[in-house]
């Protein structure tokens, strides 16, 4: 009786583990695709070489999906601002390595497969409680909504600070192969 | 086009002004393709070390200009070229950088290089007005999903960004101030997108109306002057931050006009 009391347990425990584990493994695939996809149409604005396409989804893809395990994961739960920046720093590593197969210039897949992290949730709370600042004369009302301003504005700066130096760094630390990427 | 030369040069060689007129072209088409400045002098001094010269370069927020010198710095000439702008394009980004290369490399004359710097010129690599409208709705609904919108908010996306990309196109073949579109391609899609929260469609419509503007964000200046700021090329760089920030609040203007139209909350 106990036996199987404890067997009937542990299988109802590992079908609940694998049930959380599964959903966990179809969000992070669902995140690494829609990346791909924004990564795609927003590199055709820019009008790529053909050949870099399948790359800034590639990069875009592992990028956002990195982020997205540095910030939801069942060991630690990593910061907005160091989650962009350290997914910020694979991206630059990876658009400097990957640049000289197609043979284009690494900020070719930069901007792209940069483009799923930025912070645009935060840029518009900022814009609208800056709006909502002006709208408001009364002192509580203005006050709280210059918290949301700031908070929200300081969150978008930083990120997008991280991004930018993230991502670029790559690029004078391996600037011998950044530069020479378009070499025949 | 101004040029300076300090002293008569021999005809019988490449003169450095024959090289100044070329590098100076070369320099324009590869910044307004979206190039750092640090790219675009590495590959300048490349050239200019393939036809046996050296050239120094300085650029300013409208004007580039550049003094190339011969072997023994005995003749110079200063082209002063205006920066003529137009879209961004990593595809003659790409080619202009193979073609610094391939002069290296010695795999081209300076006729050729001449004649090749003119087709990459007339060739951005643009794709099909509305396909590039389709990818770029798709690519905004993609990142609207990324933010947390659901499916409807997808949808809603997709046409928006569509109609707005449409616009701007539209707009831009049309000449008009690369600021005003922005404001009005900003305008139409935020007022499109805020369907969503007026007809109760879905169950992000901060999201959808969020995303709605975010393909009109000029990422390649904001990521080129935090380059150039590293670099050290500060003229450079401020004056890219200063172009976007400027677009990024035309942007604002247009999504806070839309909003104000519709009577959208922000809270």
């Amino acid at each position: 009786m106990l036996k199987c009391f404890g067997i009937r347990t542990l299988f109802k425990l590992i079908i609940r583990f694998l049930i959380v584990e599964l959903l966990m493994i179809l969000e992070f695939l669902q995140d690494a695709l829609f990346a791909a996809v924004a990564a795609i149409g927003f590199a055709a604005i820019s009008c790529p070489p053909k050949q870099a396409y399948p790359y800034c989804a590639l990069i875009a893809a592992i990028s956002h999906s990195f982020r997205f395990l540095l910030m939801q994961n069942d060991y630690f739960q990593l910061h907005i601002v160091v989650a962009t920046t350290f997914a910020s720093l694979l991206t630059g590593v990876l658009a400097v390595i990957l640049s000289s197969r197609p043979r284009v210039p690494a900020e070719t897949f930069l901007y792209p497969s940069l483009l799923p992290m930025i912070p645009g949730i935060y840029a518009y709370k900022t814009f609208g409680a800056l709006v909502m600042c002006l709208y408001h004369g009364t002192e509580n009302a203005f006050g709280h909504y210059f918290y949301l301003f700031t908070s929200n504005g300081m969150t978008c700066f930083f990120i997008l600070t991280g991004m930018a130096i993230g991502a670029t760094v790559p690029i004078f630390l391996m600037k011998r192969i950044s530069f020479q990427a378009t070499r025949g | 086009m101004k040029t300076t030369a300090t002293t008569t040069e021999p005809r019988s060689r490449l003169s450095a002004k024959e090289a100044s007129l070329f590098l100076a072209t070369y320099a324009d088409r590869l910044f307004s393709s979206g190039s750092t400045v640090i790219r675009l002098e590495k590959n300048v001094k490349r050239i200019a070390a393939s036809l046996g010269m050296e050239a120094d370069i300085s650029i300013l927020p409208h004007y580039i200009y550049l003094t190339v010198r011969d072997e023994g710095n005995r003749y110079s000439h200063t082209t002063a070229i205006s920066i003529r702008g137009g879209g961004i394009s990593f595809n003659i980004n790409t080619a202009l950088s193979r073609l610094s290369w391939d002069m290296a490399d010695h795999k081209l004359d300076f006729e050729q290089a001449r004649i090749a710097l003119t087709h990459i010129a007339t060739h951005s690599g643009a794709l099909n007005s509305w396909l590039l409208a389709v990818l770029v709705g798709l690519a905004n609904a993609a990142f609207c999903r990324l933010f947390g919108g659901d499916f409807v908010a997808m949808g809603i996306i997709f046409v928006s960004t569509f109609a707005g990309y449409l616009i701007k196109q539209l707009l831009m073949e049309r000449k008009v101030d690369y600021r005003l579109v922005v404001m009005l391609c900003s305008f139409v899609s935020s007022v499109l997108s805020s369907a969503d929260g007026l007809f109760h469609l879905g169950t992000t419509p901060g999201q959808t109306i969020a995303t709605s503007v975010l393909y009109l964000v000029p990422g390649i200046p904001f990521i080129n002057s935090f380059c150039d700021m590293i670099d050290r090329h500060y003229i450079c760089a401020f004056s890219r931050l200063t172009d976007a920030i400027v677009i990024t609040c035309c942007m604002s203007a247009g999504l806070l006009g839309g909003m104000l139209l519709m009577h959208e909350g922000m809270f």
